[in-house]
């Protein structure tokens, strides 16, 4: 087969062409140029990606690419799945980007249509496709830095506008490289073991390692990978990088960047070790179970648009990470079955989250462009004066409740019916951890419900709370179309998942587990040794348009049936007209759940009376103040950061500025270094 | 040339060439002290000429030619017109007339004298203990001779941490590069003669910049004690 060279060799010359054109085009024209580029890229990519399912299989060297060692690069079905997913959604977001860099001095202008965000943004999407193509440890480590330099530039594209970019982007770059570090040394360790660094011979290394050695290149490679999925406890990135990226970027970072966090840990942890012991799955399930729970309660915390959909990221990744850590339990207690069908849930739901966090980013987006404003405290109304975009969020909002029908319901449906039925695997282990995730898995889906009735109820309904939400004007025709074509994946993703039955099967067997086709035709079918359970998504939906048609009608019939309809003043109980400032916020709406999750969340609230001065009874002025902080960064974070601090402020008292000091380190040294040369030799 | 002679020849300029450095640890007039170190750059540009000589290699010769002009001639010259400057400029101002003998004497070196040319000795000693290895994988004349260049690197480095006038300062910086050409000379016969320019352009454009910079902290600081830009930090 000859497509997966064809294709990729496609993306790679579309790649630097578009990087080239965003360099040297002007300001007229470049946002299309690069844009219909870019999506060539993601169309490239996705083919390629699509051809790997499909069965076909590819790998090249080129020994003079790289220096000294030259680089691999194979494509199998797990690569592909990434490639095809990461292909869908850079090139629907780059159809967005066109528009929402189009217009003179419009938001999206002079951020990402700036000259160098538009020369970076092909190569970040070049990237992306190229990352789980590589095969050896040179490759992957070059293509991973690259991936992570263009998203880091890309974050700082609106570093003119609000100091928070800059903020942001030093936090993302110090933990992406800190990730980076903890890949190196892990790769380093695996390869001296093994004896190579082509993927290959990491694979045939794997037999002569010893256990702790395997282990220590699990932990560290795990943690870096995690860490670039978003995942507790080094997410502390995310939440800020996100926000503050412009939204095309945040698509594609939290759409198909954290994605490849997921796929280091598949491809390092199933194929190129071969699996371990249980440890390794319950650390792994420990990070996921801990990360969804958690960035689902600071997601429904969040008033700002955008750093809810970001902690989602965390949840929904902690969700697959949560699926592959009990496909490792099953594999090591030897049940194939089980091991399949978890990491085939796991998956299934990176491509679902996928689809609906990149529509749900670029809805945003919308907002954002037409409003200047994230927090949904300030939005509401927005139905009215923007009804596609309203839509469009609808539809991403239900994939990401996880309620039929959206789409992310038949992943997390999977993922429930393995670890279910993973009570048979024996053991106190399974028995005591599953339980636990399952409830893991219902708690983020009920919490992910609230979540996102608060993003679409308080953000679009109502009344406009904001003088720029009440005065939006709905985005360009381009950015409709490109969040309408990842809609249309959703809808697909959630009507006919059978679509990736065959791939998925494939994906799951490259990394070694023989799948039990969980997804097929128009159905799922959960088919284990004792238990089988069906679900088919299309009766789903009949069913719920049937019941909701029902409902309609009836309360149409109801109304219709009262005639006599009275206008009158709401009554207000003499306080006064009620302005849009009074209705249901953000944060009001998160109240409760703050309450009931007080001791987990520990807010900070500050009450502020200000009497006047003549009368302490009478009060001026009552100010109140609620901050949710993320706990763990600082309760670890901090820490860590006032030791390296305050170890800086006393090294500097080895600076006391004197010349002479300086040049005696040197002198002392180089003196110290002859004595014991002559002493010790 | 008979070898006897050669031999004899070479240790005499490599014993004044080290004699030279220790000696710019004792002196304090400044004069006195770009004065030994024209006559170190003598001593090195007759080594140079002696191993040219020695190993009939005309580029040798030229580079000890060039060497000689270097650092005997160029760099005494423009740091006496350096401290000439600093008089001069003393002169005209008058503000503070006893600054005058000041400013053309290391006064107070953070180490003293005495101390100062022991240390000499024990650096020597560590230059010789940590060169015998080397001296003894080719034991010619000039290899033999190798620890008085380290011994120079060495005593250059250390007039470099412990004198405090700028000028001092930058004559210990010489003596550590004349150390270190030296070496090159006594362990390989020299560096290639592209090496050899570009390195001389170097210490002489070194010299250049540090001469402006001289006038210019005296003018702005009204001293060339270097303790005192003691800003120069975080």
């Amino acid at each position: 087969m000859s497509v997966i060279p064809a294709a990729l060799a496609t993306a790679t010359g579309l790649g630097v062409a578009g990087a080239v054109a965003g360099l040297v085009l002007p300001q007229r024209g470049r946002g299309v140029v690069v844009g219909v580029v870019a999506a060539g890229v993601g169309v490239a990519g996705g083919t390629a990606g699509v051809a790997a399912l499909g069965g076909s299989r590819w790998s090249a060297q080129v020994s003079g690419l790289l220096p000294l060692a030259g680089a691999y690069v194979e494509v199998d079905a797990l690569s592909g799945l990434f490639m095809a997913v990461a292909g869908a959604v850079v090139a629907a977001v780059a159809v967005y980007g066109v528009g929402y860099v189009a217009g003179h001095g419009s938001h999206g202008a002079y951020g990402l249509g700036s000259r160098g965000a538009q020369a970076v943004l092909p190569l970040f999407a070049l990237s992306l496709l190229l990352v789980p193509t590589a095969a050896s440890v040179t490759t992957f480590l070059m293509l991973w830095e690259v991936m992570a330099l263009t998203s880091l530039l890309l974050v700082l594209a609106e570093h003119r506008a609000r100091p928070a970019v800059r903020e942001a982007a030093l936090w993302y770059a110090v933990m992406t490289h800190l990730g980076l570090v903890l890949l190196l040394v892990g790769f380093m360790v695996y390869a001296a073991q093994a004896g190579g660094e082509t993927f290959t011979a990491l694979r045939d290394g794997r037999a002569g390692m010893s256990p702790t050695v395997r282990g220590l290149v699990f932990v560290l490679t795990a943690m870096a990978f995690t860490s670039k999925a978003g995942l507790v406890p080094l997410h502390a990135w995310l939440p800020r990088a996100h926000p503050e990226a412009p939204s095309a970027v945040s698509a594609l970072m939290s759409a198909a960047m954290v994605n490849l966090g997921i796929y280091g840990l598949l491809r390092v942890g199933f194929d190129l070790l071969g699996g371990g012991p249980a440890w390794w799955w319950l650390l792994v399930m420990a990070m996921g179970g801990l990360s969804a729970v958690y960035g689902i309660l600071q997601a429904a915390m969040a008033s700002d648009l955008k750093r809810l959909l970001a902690y989602s990221t965390s949840e929904n990744m902690g969700l697959v990470v949560l699926g592959a850590g009990a496909a490792g339990l099953f594999a090591h207690a030897g049940n194939e079955e089980l091991a399949g069908l978890a990491l085939a849930a796991a998956l299934l739901h990176v491509v679902n989250h996928s689809a609906f966090k990149a529509l749900l980013f670029g809805a945003a987006g919308s907002v954002l462009r037409a409003t200047g404003e994230r927090n949904l405290d300030l939005l509401g109304g927005l139905r009215a004066r923007m009804p596609v975009t309203a839509g469009l969020f609808a539809v991403g909002a239900l994939g990401a409740v996880a309620l039929p029908p959206g789409n992310g319901f038949i992943s997390e449906w999977l993922l429930l019916q393995s670890m279910i039925h993973g009570l048979a695997v024996p053991g106190v282990t399974t028995a005591s951890v599953l339980p636990l995730a399952v409830a893991v898995i219902a708690l983020s889906a009920g919490l992910a419900a609230a979540v996102f009735v608060k993003a679409l109820g308080v953000g679009f309904f109502a009344r406009s709370r904001g003088a720029e939400a009440a005065a939006a004007k709905e985005s360009p025709l381009l950015m409709r179309v490109g969040m309408g074509l990842l809609a249309a994946l959703c809808a697909a993703l959630a009507l006919v998942p059978g679509l990736l039955g065959d791939g998925l099967e494939r994906a799951v067997a490259a990394v070694g587990f023989s799948g039990t086709r969980p997804v097929s035709g128009g159905g799922l079918r959960v088919r284990l040794e004792e238990v089988s359970a069906t679900l088919s998504p299309l009766w789903v939906v009949a069913a719920l348009a049937v019941a909701l048609g029902a409902v309609m009608a009836t309360v149409q019939w109801a109304a219709r049936r009262r005639q006599r309809r009275t206008q009158a003043r709401l009554w207000d109980c003499g306080g006064g007209v009620p302005t849009p400032r009074m209705a249901y916020t953000a944060t009001s709406f998160a109240e409760p759940l703050q309450r009931v999750f007080d001791d987990v969340l520990a807010p900070e609230q500050d009450v502020d009376v200000t009497p006047v001065r003549e009368s302490a009874y009478l009060v001026e002025r009552v100010r109140f103040r609620n901050r949710v902080p993320d706990r763990i960064e600082h309760r670890l974070y901090r820490p860590v950061l006032d030791v390296l601090a305050a170890a800086g402020q006393s090294a500097r008292r080895l600076a006391g500025g004197s010349v002479h000091v300086y040049l005696g380190y040197g002198f002392f040294g180089l003196v110290t270094l002859l004595v014991v040369l002559v002493v010790g030799w | 040339m008979s070898e006897g002679l050669f031999t004899q020849l070479l240790d005499l300029a490599c014993g004044a060439f080290l004699l030279a450095a220790v000696v710019v640890l004792w002196r304090r007039e400044l004069v006195a002290i770009v004065r030994l170190f024209a006559l170190q750059g003598l001593a090195l540009a007759a080594i140079a000429l002696l191993l040219g000589l020695h190993e009939d290699r005309w580029d040798l010769i030229v580079v000890a030619a060039g060497i000689g002009a270097l650092r005997a001639g160029l760099l005494p010259y423009l740091i006496r017109r350096a401290l000439t400057a600093l008089v001069a400029d003393q002169e005209q101002g008058e503000t503070r007339p006893y600054v005058r003998s000041e400013e053309v004497r290391e006064t107070q070196p953070l180490v003293n004298v005495a101390a100062s040319l022991l240390t000499a000795a024990a650096l020597t000693l560590l230059a010789y203990a940590v060169a015998r290895p080397l001296v003894e994988l080719d034991p010619t004349p000039a290899t033999r001779a190798l620890p008085v260049g380290l011994a120079v690197v060495l005593i250059g480095f250390f007039v470099l941490v412990t004198r405090r006038r700028a000028l001092a300062q930058v004559v210990g910086f010489l003596l550590l590069d004349n150390g270190i050409t030296a070496t090159a000379f006594l362990a390989a016969s020299g560096v290639p003669l592209i090496v050899e320019l570009g390195v001389s352009f170097d210490v002489l454009l070194a010299v250049l910049v540090l001469q402006l910079l001289t006038v210019r902290v005296r003018e702005a600081f009204g001293t060339t004690y270097i303790d005192d830009l003691r800003e120069l930090h975080d």
